[in-house]
Order: structure tokens, then C-alpha cells, then sequence
């Protein structure tokens, strides 16, 4: 299977100059087009910080190793850049956006994709079509999309609203940072099934989380162990079940 | 000539070439009473200066070196507000055809008696300089019922050496005035006065665009007295110019008034928007609201001075609320700000707020990540930012409002 993402011995660090520290140290995963694969890891192992290299934040700098999307190299370009090519994040933390209203954003970041990719802008009454559906299929009403994006919403809202922004800009390529925290029950569903409805053959994800549960809901083709800045170990989704029942420490302490 | 040159210009400290020139011109003007009082009131100072403490950051005196035409006409259209329009151009005044209802204008000679303008010298020197020979000194714009539509105020010049124009506005009880005013600068000099004074129960609404080019002065003085109960809502957007000021002085003169003063400024290399307010609370239990926000460019100049001023007695039970913030959109950018409460009443709620900084990188890439290029990111959250601050703005323009900072941002911010 020709993959989709490719990390090569990536390594970045965090901070300037002399306070830099090495967050990522030599980490290597292919992700294949059509597949869902989970990173999980303790606090502190670089998963936060490997979403961050991938989707090219200020602050991190990549000392070595190459990142690709679909051949595509990702570390030569700018964060909007790899968002037209169809990389996605779904922020751990959603920023608060003031006076800036849930519906104008999403347009104006679609539109802005599309214009980059040389594709047409989507019209008026396609979006507005398009948003009530999702926007349904999440439990997000009119009126929580016309206020300003992320301000005065709950941490459950927050995700949902990811998903959804993610359901409306369709990426080839997803990167779920630890999408679960914050959510109750009902909504983890709603998220997962957000999810799963945009598992397809041509799309690929990244689900990074620190717990089993969500891993429930949106079942992983494949589980990676972050530790120290690589991965230590790769599984099945039983993988994810031993880590819940052992521990990171008998885990990691098996690989070392 | 009545007025002997020399004499008017012993009365100013080292007058430059520039204040020469208004000397010059006030001496072919009609003698009046009044006219003369904003003289002696204008002389005390001359043109303001930095050494002047309410004009340190603020200097009409070096910016206009002298008394001459602008390089280009006015460059900004005016709102869109095309009915009922008073436009100041040059020497030349035009009057609309019709008025709303409950709307009556004078046109004065000569300078009528001041509500206050004197203790502002801009204010002052337009009370003085307005009159045209054998022509218009003041308009008065009486308000007696409930206006049917907005009036629209325009100055205008089309390369003029100077704009000068004064209006007083009369509110009788009970009647409101819907009044936007774009002034758009295309005179080398342009300064607008109005005194609006409400009696109770009144309602004014006034919208205003500043937008001169980088090589105009504008002031722009407004005079605002309260009566009881009434309600005056102020919404200015100032684009500045080489040095622009909008000075509001407002007297809650009478109980249970209400002020709303908002305003926003942008600025890019070379412009200098002052945003400049004093208000009094001259009777018990009135509020005043205030926000003014302002975004800076690298080599532009921001300016905020407000002040609160609250007596012993019959300031009591105020409600008076103050923000002002900054956004420095670049490395260069200046905003000096100088927020002030002096309070003496003792059963009041004043409360006052000032921030400057940059744009939260963590929302720029937040935007970035979900494909929005950097430079539309930075303008999309500077406008909304501002747009907080315009939305007491007349609902018919307030969108050109938005569209003018939009498009001011998206071609500058970078």
C-alpha cells in the first residue's frame, strides 16, 4: 500500500537558540492512504509537538529527517500551504476567534483553499446547504454558527466544532490531536461518528490520544507507541488495549 | 480695513508663517462680537502645539509649515448617505433641496455665541475663521421632531489651502437627529465644528468618516451639551492624515443622560489619528460608555487621550465606562495613550481599561492551519476587532464603513 504520509527520521526542536530542546528525536511512521492510525504515548512524549512540526507552527524547528504528504514535501511549506494540500488539524485547543462568526470563517478558510488549489470558490447557497446538514449531524444549531467562532462555547462544543469544520473542508489528510478530552459520553459519539463517516479509501488520519476510550469509538487500523520522541512500538488495535491495561511503564518497559 | 494686521499679530507668542496667513484672512472678515471673543480665545495659543500638554503628541504647529493647497483632491468618496447633504468645499458651501421633516436650517453671518468651543484653539481658531466674506459663519441646524432621515455632512475640498466650517445644532425637547458627516479631507488645512446641544430628552446619533491623505491637517471639534434625559451616540472611524484629531467635549449638564463615545482609527506609514475626549459629568446619575480601538502600522501614529471628570456633588451616582485598545500591527508602529478618571464624588461606578499589543500569534495560526494566507488572517482579525467599536454606526453605511477598513487592511496589512 503506497503511503500517504511519510515521516522520515524526523527530528525538531522546541524553543531558540541555546534553550533548545529535542522534541521529536528521529521518529519514522508511514500512514497509507484509507487507514486510521492512533499515536499514543505518555505526557510529555512529543505528540502534541509532532501535530505541530506536521502542520508548520512557529516555535518548532525540523533538524532533520523529511515529512511528506503524498510525495509532497510538507517542510517547505508555509501552514496554509500544507492546509490546501489537505492537511488538517483538530486542535487539542480550540482558539477563540472574537468577531469573527463561526459561518465567515469556515467559508473564508474553504475559499481560501480552494482559490490556492486553482478550483472555483463554492457558492452561497452550497455552503449555507452544506453547513445546516453537518451542522445537524453534530448537534450544532444555526445560531451557535453565527457567533463568533470558539467564544463563549463549551470544551465539548469546541471538539464538535473541529469535526465540523473538519466534515466542511473534506482533507485528504487528518491529524486528531487528543480530540477526546474534554467530552462526555455523548459527545465522544458524536465526534467518533463524525470521524468514521469520513474514513474513505482516499483519505488518511492521525488520531493522537493519551486513552483508550476514544479508540473505542473510531477503531484504528494501526497503533503507534510515542516515547522519548520516536516510536518505540507499532500493533494492532489490541496494542491500545494493553496499554490501558498495563500501563505505559509495562509496555515501555517490554520495548526498552 | 477695520482690523489692523499688525495689531492682530501682536496678540500671538512668535506666530509662524502658517498662523501669519490666518491672521491674515481673519482680518478681512466681517468685525463681530463673537467672531472676535474665538480670536482672543484662538490667539492665546496659536496653532497647538507638543508643548502644550493636551497636544504633546499631537503638533498642528510643525505639521503645517504653512498655509497651502494639498497635492491631490480629496481621494474617499463619503459614505453612502446621498440625500439630504450639506457639503463644505472650500469657500463654497452647498445646501440640500430638502430636509428631512422636523429638520429647519439657518444660515448665520456671523459667528454666534459659543458653547464652549473657545476653551478648544481649533475649536476656537474655526469659530473665528469660518465666516466667508459676505457669506456663510455658521449654519445652525434646528432639530424640533422626530427626523424622518439622516442628514449627511460633507467636507470635501478639492485642493483647497483650507476648509473651515462651523454648525450648531439645536435639539429641541423631545426630537432626535440621525447626522453622519464624512469629511474627506482635499484642503491643507480642514477643520470642522459642531456644537450640538440637546435639551431633554433628546437623541442624537452621529456617524463620522475621517480620512484625509498624508499631506492634509484635520481637526474635527465637536461640543456636545446634555440635557435631561437625553441620549447622545457617537461612532467615528478616523483614517488620519499627515496629523488628524478628533477632539469631543461633552457635558452631561443636566440628570439621567446618556453618552456613548466609540471610535476606531487605522493607520498606516505617515498618518496620525488622534482620538481626543473630555467629559464632564455636570449632573447626577448619567452614564457614558466609551471604546475606542485602534490598529497602527509600522510608521503610523495612534493617539488616545480620554478623560472622565466627575465632581463632588453633582456627579453622583455616574455610571462611566472607559477602554481603549491598540492593536501595533508591525515593528514602527506608535500609539500613545493617555486614559484619565478624576473623580471627586464618592457614590459612583467609573471604571477604565487600556491594552496595546500585536495580533495573538496562536489565532494567526490557528487561521493558517485552516488555509486562510497569513496577511488575509491578519486583516480578518484586526477588522474584527474594530468592528466592535462601529457598531453604533447608522446601519445604511456602517457596511462602507466595514468595507473601507476591510480593504484598507487587506491592501496594507501584510
Amino acid at each position: 500500500m503506497r503511503p500517504m504520509l511519510k515521516l522520515d527520521q524526523l527530528s525538531a526542536t522546541v524553543g531558540e537558540d541555546d534553550e533548545a530542546k529535542t522534541i521529536i528525536d528521529g521518529l519514522s511512521l508511514e500512514v497509507p492512504a484509507g487507514e486510521v492510525h492512533a499515536i499514543m504515548g505518555p505526557n510529555g512524549a512529543g505528540k502534541s509537538t509532532l501535530s505541530y512540526v506536521l502542520t508548520g507552527r512557529d516555535g518548532y524547528e525540523v533538524t532533520g529527517g523529511t515529512a511528506t504528504l503524498e510525495g509532497d514535501d510538507l517542510l517547505d511549506m508555509d501552514p496554509e500551504e500544507r492546509a490546501a494540500k489537505g492537511l488538517f488539524l483538530s486542535f487539542q485547543y480550540p482558539v477563540e476567534i472574537p468577531g469573527v462568526p463561526v459561518m465567515t470563517f469556515v467559508r473564508t478558510a474553504m475559499n481560501a483553499q480552494r482559490t490556492a488549489r486553482g478550483e472555483e470558490e463554492i457558492s452561497a447557497p452550497d455552503f449555507i446547504k452544506k453547513s445546516r446538514e453537518l451542522g445537524a449531524q453534530l448537534n450544532l444549531s444555526a445560531e451557535m454558527l453565527k457567533r463568533p467562532l470558539n467564544v463563549g462555547f463549551s470544551g465539548g462544543e469546541k471538539k464538535r466544532l473541529e469535526i465540523f469544520q473538519m466534515m466542511m473542508l473534506e482533507p485528504r489528510f487528518a491529524i486528531l490531536d487528543e480530540t477526546d478530552s474534554g467530552l462526555d459520553i455523548d459527545a465522544l459519539r458524536t465526534v467518533a461518528d463524525g470521524v468514521n463517516a469520513l474514513r474513505n479509501p482516499e483519505r488518511g488520519m492521525l488520531v493522537i490520544t493519551h486513552y483508550q476510550r476514544l479508540l473505542d469509538h473510531i477503531k484504528p487500523d494501526r497503533v503507534h507507541v510515542l516515547a522519548g520522541g520516536k516510536i518505540i512500538k507499532t500493533g494492532g488495535p489490541d496494542l491500545a488495549l494493553r496499554l490501558e491495561k498495563e500501563g505505559y511503564d509495562g509496555v515501555l518497559g517490554e520495548a526498552a | 480695513m477695520a482690523l489692523s494686521v499688525s495689531d492682530l499679530k501682536d496678540k500671538f507668542r512668535n506666530p509662524g508663517p502658517a498662523e501669519l496667513e490666518l491672521i491674515a484672512r481673519y482680518a478681512m472678515l466681517p468685525e463681530s462680537a463673537q467672531r472676535e471673543r474665538a480670536f482672543e480665545a484662538f490667539a492665546e495659543t496659536g496653532l497647538p502645539h507638543r508643548r502644550m500638554e493636551a497636544w504633546k503628541w499631537t503638533d498642528f504647529k510643525s505639521a503645517i509649515k504653512a498655509v497651502e493647497a494639498p497635492s491631490k483632491a480629496a481621494q474617499c468618496a463619503p459614505l453612502p448617505a446621498a440625500e439630504h447633504v450639506i457639503e463644505f468645499a472650500g469657500s463654497k458651501v452647498s445646501l440640500p433641496d430638502t430636509l428631512p421633516a422636523g429638520i429647519e436650517l439657518h444660515e448665520r453671518a456671523d459667528a454666534q455665541a459659543l458653547g464652549g468651543a473657545e476653551t478648544v484653539p481649533l475649536g476656537a481658531m474655526t469659530a473665528a475663521l469660518s465666516g466667508r466674506v459676505g457669506g456663510l459663519g455658521t449654519l445652525i441646524i434646528e432639530v424640533a421632531g422626530e427626523t424622518s432621515a439622516p442628514l449627511h455632512i460633507v467636507t470635501k475640498g478639492d485642493r483647497d489651502e483650507t476648509n473651515f466650517a462651523r454648525v450648531a445644532v439645536i435639539v429641541r425637547p423631545g426630537a432626535s437627529l440621525d447626522l453622519i458627516e464624512s469629511h474627506v479631507g482635499g484642503a491643507g488645512f480642514s477643520s470642522f465644528l459642531i456644537e450640538i446641544g440637546m435639551q431633554d430628552g433628546g437623541e442624537v446619533r452621529r456617524t463620522v468618516l475621517q480620512r484625509g491623505s498624508g499631506d492634509e491637517a484635520q481637526a474635527l471639534t465637536a461640543i456636545i451639551n446634555l440635557g435631561a434625559k437625553s441620549e447622545y451616540t457617537q461612532t467615528a472611524l478616523a483614517f488620519g492624515a499627515k496629523v488628524a484629531r478628533l477632539e469631543t467635549r461633552l457635558t452631561h449638564r443636566e440628570s439621567e443622560s446618556h453618552a456613548t463615545l466609540n471610535g476606531a482609527y487605522l493607520c498606516a506609514k505617515g498618518f496620525h489619528a488622534d482620538f481626543t475626549s473630555h467629559v464632564l459629568h455636570g449632573a447626577p446619575s448619567s452614564v457614558t460608555r466609551q471604546v475606542t480601538k485602534g490598529a497602527v502600522l509600522d510608521g503610523g501614529t495612534g493617539v488616545f487621550q480620554g478623560k472622565f471628570l466627575v465632581p463632588r456633588t453633582i456627579g453622583q451616582h455616574t455610571d462611566a465606562d472607559m477602554q481603549h485598545q491598540a492593536l501595533l500591527l508591525e515593528d514602527g508602529a506608535e500609539v500613545f495613550a493617555k486614559p484619565e478618571l478624576e473623580i471627586y464624588a464618592d457614590d459612583v461606578e467609573c471604571a477604565h481599561g487600556n491594552t496595546s499589543g500585536a495580533l495573538d500569534p496562536n489565532q494567526l495560526f490557528y487561521m493558517r492551519q485552516r488555509g486562510i494566507p497569513e496577511a488575509q488572517a491578519r486583516a480578518l482579525l484586526t477588522e474584527a476587532f474594530v468592528a466592535e467599536a462601529l457598531e453604533g454606526a447608522n446601519e445604511g453605511v456602517r457596511e462602507a464603513m466595514l468595507d473601507a477598513a476591510r480593504s484598507f487592511l487587506t491592501e496594507t496589512v501584510r
